[in-house]
């Protein structure tokens, strides 16, 4: 039953719309099963002994005191050794998708976090969207390519976070953080402040919209010129 | 038989000796106590926060009041609840496991108690101010935690209040390593101490050595604040991650510190229970030195989403750390089989413990690599995670030890009834509070949030959360009645009424001021087992004529 709910849960996290998004999907999935594997294992094991070996009433005697069998500690030493082994290397891989940086990304879209809201600014482009809450800006990316966000902040911490995407950096004051993202299916996805940052915390909300390439470049044009004429 | 003799002291009495007492009992009872004390006002804010987030909208409290609660929800948990209960558990029993007849500095014992007291006090104080309590999580990141961004005397007062309990608690560290290094009775071999013992061996120079990084990390804080430095602020050539990097220097040990003597409360209990010996005492030493050695070189698994620490580096030690842990699990299994099992009300707390801690130590796993981190860091999931541990394990293991215990502290026994009943609701209560939030986090429900809008689909959850935050609350409430009526009317407890194997099961219920009259000879790690069985086999013998 705790492996259906371990699988279950594996199964809540809804598949991501991006490349970066589905390497985390399948890693929490495998981690997923092997815990779920592990957790079933153990706590049987713990169920098993206690009702298996439960006093019973008016039984004075004392049980067979042994103390310990070095060469099944040694055995289940090795045997969680092994698994964290696996998941670190499975780890390893993953880690290496979610933190490629695209050579030639698409758009470089610096993100800059304040007390309450988001400044997002198309690098090159001179266009820039921000707001705050109440307004949550809307950024517009497009699909199938991989765009570059580089992550910084004005004042205090913040954290960059795309819930459904399944990603979050941190947008730390004095220092640059850049994630890549290639999304491949259109939608709009809400984007949140991860990091406590103060009073507005919960409202610091913007959504991502993911448009065709096509869309996207008519987009960044009509934009370009709403800025200029502004 | 050794015989020990100690003049006796003068003791004040009445209500001046508590204020006064240098007896490592009492000063652990007061330590206890303090802990209670907060541990209920800090459940308290819980469950204010836990009302206010049952449903959509800001129905309670306001932004500012919310981020209050949670700021000191977590410090009075950690410092003023944990560490402290830690601590008095340690001061009460470590002499007593030891057949020492006090810790190796009193004075020392009661300045440190003292301070703890006085920094818990004085952290909480900042609700009394003007602008409220420090509101800017009980990890205090900088700059958020500067001068500019959080005015007010609830954060100075926050500062100092946690690195006065801090500077404590190196002194109760180092006082009880000198107990135990120094103050061994005969025969008290280091390999025949209990498992407690040399969990708060491991927890104490864990406190020595990471504490000094969180008092450094407030000292900067406060100078950052109040002498216009700039060692967080960016704008002055400061660094807002070195703050990070010193709190979970301190902070990741602080976990262990908060879950190692709760092992070995769980440690000692289990067996006593069984009716058997600990399962592979030697390994489950070795796990415990393995444990705090690596505590050490984990911290940065709390900072992947800054992009600025060693993301495979901290991922590889913090899944190793999984190891020593995990194969408790198979010695405390180990302890079990083949025993005879009494499932009173210590031993119950203790199964609970073995499911909610499995289930907080494997979602730990999960975060320690970074891809999945980035995914759950800073939402729901982790809290539910440090919960998992924090009170289905440490809380759980807590009320163990109480039950286990409070019999030789009081001399009365705690009403089994009420007991189990306390049990079974919390049980109940913890996994509806607790399990929800791992799909709240998955579905990107994010941490310190007073509010969430209706669209996003999080009510449903945290309705559940909240009605069982209600019945961890009625479960601590029925705890309470239990103590208040079964300390006045309670059987008596006599001096060994589980069958103990320790030294403290040695002598009365409570014990004497100098702790025992006599100790029976030390030969094993289970000394009272030992005499008991030979008792029981020249007991025939002696008997006839």
């Amino acid at each position: 039953m705790a492996l259906l709910v371990m699988v279950g849960a594996s199964a809540c996290v809804p598949q991501a719309p991006s490349v970066q998004g589905r390497a985390v999907n399948q890693l929490y999935g495998i981690f997923a099963v092997i815990a779920s594997i592990i957790f079933v294992v153990t706590a049987a094991l713990i169920a098993l002994s206690m009702l298996r070996y439960r006093a019973k009433p008016s039984d004075d005697a004392l049980p067979a005191q042994f103390e310990g069998n070095v060469k099944l500690e040694l055995i289940w030493f090795a045997i969680p050794t092994v698994i964290v082994v696996v998941l670190f290397i499975l780890t390893l891989q993953k880690l290496d998708v979610v933190t490629e940086r695209a050579p030639d990304p698409e758009s470089i879209i610096e993100v800059d976090a304040y007390q309450w809201g988001w400044s997002f600014t198309y690098r090159g482009e001179g266009v820039n969207i921000s707001g705050g809450p109440h307004n949550d800006p809307e950024l517009v990316v497009p699909i199938d390519r991989a765009v570059a966000f580089e992550i910084s902040a004005e004042d205090v911490q913040h954290s960059f976070y795309l819930p459904r995407l399944l990603i979050k950096r941190d947008a730390i004051p004095g220092r640059t953080n850049r994630v890549d993202v290639e999304i491949d299916e259109p939608g709009r996805y809400i984007g949140k402040c991860a990091e406590f940052c103060g009073l507005l915390h919960a409202e610091m909300n913007f959504v991502v919209r993911a448009v065709p390439p096509l869309e996207y470049r008519a987009w960044l044009i009509e934009r370009k010129q709403d800025d200029g004429n502004a | 038989m050794v015989t020990l003799e100690h003049s006796v002291p003068r003791t004040a009495g009445g209500l001046l000796e508590w204020f006064t007492s240098v007896d490592h009992k009492k000063i652990g009872i007061l330590y206890l106590s303090s802990a209670l004390v907060f541990f209920v006002l800090s459940g308290i804010l819980a469950l204010v926060m836990r009302s206010e987030l049952a449903q959509p909208g800001l129905q309670l409290v306001d932004r500012q009041t919310y981020a209050q609660l949670f700021t000191m929800h977590g410090t009075g948990m950690m410092f003023f609840f944990g560490t402290p209960m830690v601590i008095g558990l340690a001061n009460y029993f470590v002499p007593l496991h030891i057949g020492a007849p006090d810790v190796a500095f009193p004075r020392l014992n009661a300045f440190a108690f003292w301070l703890t007291l006085a920094g818990a006090v004085m952290a909480f104080a900042g609700f009394l101010t003007a602008t409220g309590a420090a509101a800017f999580g009980w990890t205090a990141y900088a700059p958020l935690s500067g001068d500019a961004y959080s005015p007010g005397t609830g954060a100075d007062l926050w500062i100092i209040g946690v690195a006065l309990s801090g500077v404590a608690g190196v002194l109760a560290a180092v006082n009880l390593l000198a107990t135990i290094f120094g103050m061994r009775a005969p025969g008290m071999s280091m390999l025949r101490m209990s498992i407690f013992n040399w969990n708060i061996v491991v927890t104490s120079i864990l406190i020595a050595f990471s504490f000094p990084a969180l008092t450094v990390a407030l000292a900067l804080l406060w100078a950052d604040r109040n002498l216009g430095s700039s060692f967080f602020e960016p704008a002055g050539g400061g660094d807002p991650v070195l703050y990070q990097h010193l709190f979970w220097f301190f902070g990741h040990p602080e976990v262990y510190i908060l879950i190692l003597p709760f092992f070995g409360i769980v440690t000692e209990i289990i067996p006593v229970f069984s009716r058997k010996p600990v399962f592979g005492y030697k390994g489950f030493v070795f796990a415990t030195l393995l444990i705090g050695a690596y505590s050490f070189s984990v911290w940065a698994h709390h900072m992947f989403t800054t992009g600025a620490v060693d993301g495979p580096f901290f991922s590889a030690t913090s899944m190793l750390i999984a190891v020593p842990t995990g194969i408790k699990f198979f010695n405390w299994i180990g302890t079990m089989w083949g025993g005879k099992i009494h499932f009173q009300t210590p031993m119950l707390f203790c199964a609970g413990f073995l499911f909610m801690f499995l289930m907080g130590g494997i979602t730990g796993v999960f975060l320690a690599s970074p891809p999945l981190d980035y995914f759950v860091h800073d939402t729901y999931y982790v809290v539910a995670h440090l919960h998992y541990v924090l009170f289905g394990g440490s809380v759980f293991a807590m009320f163990a030890g109480l039950y286990y215990w409070i019999p030789k502290m009081s001399g009365r026994m705690l009403s089994e009834g009420l007991g189990k009943l306390h049990f079974v609701l919390l049980l109940v209560g913890m996994n509806a509070a607790f399990f929800p939030m791992h799909q709240l986090g998955i579905d990107g429900m994010q941490r310190r949030i007073p509010d969430y809008p209706a669209s996003f689909g999080y009510a449903q959850e945290n309705l559940v959360s909240t009605a069982g935050a209600f019945l961890i609350a009625l479960a601590v409430l029925v705890f309470f009645i239990n103590l208040f009526v079964s300390l006045r009317r309670g059987p008596l407890a006599g001096d060994d009424p589980w069958g103990g194997y320790t030294l403290e099961w040695a002598t009365t219920s409570p014990p004497p001021h100098h702790n025992f009259h006599r100790l029976p000879p030390i030969r094993s790690a289970r000394p009272v087992f030992d005499e008991r069985r030979e008792n029981a086999q020249a007991g025939p013998e002696g008997g006839s004529p």
